[in-house]
């Protein structure tokens, strides 16, 4: 497992330290030593790039976290406990992610998408609005789409996880008086750690890795509005062909994801953790 | 909570998880002049076919839904025949550090496909496999076969031991074991692990941009394609989309007791 994974990013490491030239198959690399961790943060598009991936993650992962805990909720209560629900959320969790973009490139059509006429026809708006083509918008209309896919899977996470807490723990907070809120605070929240870790984990992941949305729907227009910081690694690489610095940009991901990772082991875990680093 | 809450909740979360694919839907089978009034015209008498056949006549289209079958197939066979082995050993032969197969699983997804894809593009090109399906399915098996190891070895963990104490008593060996007697049983969760191998690549898009060219290009690419290249033709655009999605749709529906089973609660209890 580690030399499948480690030689692959051994490689991206030692490429980020050379200019590569892709050409006739042969790709002849040149050392620059730090000059492509250099340009990274001499580069305008990498800030627009990271304060872009920071939002879309940010918002990603509170926003299915809180809702995929909210709909794990209602599907545990008893009205909510038809197959019926189940089943349905399995569509946006099994479409592919390209299916999906085109189905969302029709919904914010500007001319003839449900969403603007709903929106008008609701008084919402006044005149139509280019969803994908403005930048105050496009990244957010990106990340409307990508919940709506991502919600499923972390909403069946936890609503696993919602079934594992001991009824009796209810009952004893219902003899004991409990409100509504000081269930959910003290009984729900404290049960569901390790369930609610893994999903904040898992979707921290997915967020930092956005691809085919930003593909598909905006390549990273209007004025790289859409821009992340794995888009922009796979343009310099695959488009711009600077192997060199793509692979910069690329360890630059990879080295966010993985502090967060060890982050969120010791504020969720603190014993583990403490075993880990002691091991 | 309170009744009322619980039923409008619910009524919420059926509109907003159904109602974007349904519109998805309804729109394949309604002809561009219907799509383009305001408002759309729903009226049941325009409903169509018309989208499917011309996606169907799509040369590129097709090709796409034919190169997609067979990589998808493929790699949901390998992962089979690699994981289920791999599970069983794990579960059984008390391989040392086995208990940490979760981390080595969430370690997978924390690699951004860009940091390996890389250099992996590097090696692949110089090998001349650019644009053939054995890349792909090395590829789409490095990062699927960890989780199917994951979820067969809860699988093979669940089963009594006695079945194979008995099994060795009448001299059976431990490959003779899986095959005979763990493999039968474990044919359901085996055949889901398969399906959940199968959508995976099915789907699959970031590594196919890189990777494939006019030869292997699958269907996500050639939807892609179709939608960036007719993005006026709505109809055909979201039938191409509905289309690839039914076969992923109709296999996650039926297996969805293994799936949720496995893939859910298996992550909550690690």
């Amino acid at each position: 497992m580690l030399a499948v994974l480690g030689y692959p990013v051994a490689t991206s490491i030692v490429l980020s330290f050379q200019h590569v030239k892709p050409g006739s198959g042969q790709f002849l690399g040149a050392w620059v030593g730090l000059n492509n961790y250099l340009s990274i943060f001499s580069d305008p598009v990498f800030v627009t790039a990271l304060s872009n991936t920071l939002y879309y993650a940010t918002v990603e992962v509170v926003a299915v976290v809180g809702f995929g805990l909210a709909m794990a909720m209602l599907l545990n209560h008893p009205f909510g406990r038809f197959a019926f629900f189940r089943v349905i959320l399995l569509i946006p969790w099994a479409i592919s992610p390209v299916a999906n973009a085109v189905m969302w490139k029709w919904i914010y059509n500007s001319n003839y998408g449900i969403l603007n006429y709903l929106l008008h026809q609701l008084g919402i708006i006044n005149q139509y609005v280019v969803w994908l083509g403005n930048q105050q918008l496009a990244l957010n209309a990106l990340l409307v789409a990508d919940i709506w896919k991502s919600l499923p899977f972390i909403a069946l996470l936890l609503l696993a996880g919602l079934q594992n807490v001991p009824p009796i723990l209810y009952r004893a907070a219902r003899l004991d008086g409990a409100s509504a809120w000081q269930t959910f605070r003290f009984v729900t929240l404290p049960q569901m750690r390790t369930a609610i870790l893994i999903c904040v984990v898992l979707q921290t992941m997915w967020a930092l890795k956005v691809f085919d949305l930003i593909y598909v729907l905006t390549r990273g227009s209007p004025a790289d509005a859409t821009v992340t910081l794995n888009y922009l690694a796979y343009r310099e690489t695959f488009e711009f062909g600077v192997f060199g610095y793509g692979a910069a940009l690329a360890d630059v991901l990879f080295l966010m994801m993985f502090v967060l990772a060890l982050i969120y082991l010791r504020v969720f875990h603190p014993m583990s953790g403490a075993q880990q680093a002691g091991s | 909570m309170s009744r009322s809450v619980v039923v409008v909740g619910l009524v919420i979360f059926t509109a907003w998880t159904l109602g974007p694919f349904l519109w998805a839907v309804i729109s394949s089978l309604l002809p561009q002049v219907a799509l383009t009034t305001t408002p759309p015209d729903l009226s049941p008498t325009n409903l169509t076919l018309d989208n499917f056949k011309a996606i169907l006549a799509d040369p590129d289209l097709v090709k796409g839904l034919y190169n997609s079958t067979i990589v998808a197939a493929s790699t949901a066979v390998l992962a089979l025949m690699l994981g289920s082995t791999a599970a069983y050993a794990l579960s059984r032969l008390h391989v040392p550090g086995s208990n940490r197969i979760l981390l080595v699983v969430l370690a997978t997804q924390m690699f951004p496909g860009i940091v390996i894809i890389i250099p992996l593009f590097i090696v692949i090109s110089r090998s001349g496999l650019i644009d053939t399906y054995i890349a792909l399915i090395v590829v789409y098996l490095s990062f699927i076969l960890p989780i199917v190891i994951w979820v067969l070895k809860g699988f093979f963990d669940a089963i009594p031991l006695e079945l194979e104490r008995a099994a060795a008593i009448d001299g059976a060996s431990p490959f003779q074991t899986f095959r005979l007697v763990v493999l039968p049983i474990s044919l359901p969760p085996l055949f889901a692990t398969g399906v959940f191998a199968f959508i995976e690549s099915w789907n699959e898009f970031f590594f196919a941009v890189i990777l494939t060219r006019i030869n292997t290009e699958t269907a996500p690419i050639a939807i892609q394609q179709f939608a960036g290249q007719y993005t006026s033709r709505y109809g055909q655009m979201v039938a191409a989309a509905v289309l690839a999605s039914i076969p992923v749709i109709v296999l996650a529906v039926v297996f969805r007791k293994y799936i949720l089973k496995g893939f859910v609660e298996g992550a909550v209890k690690g």
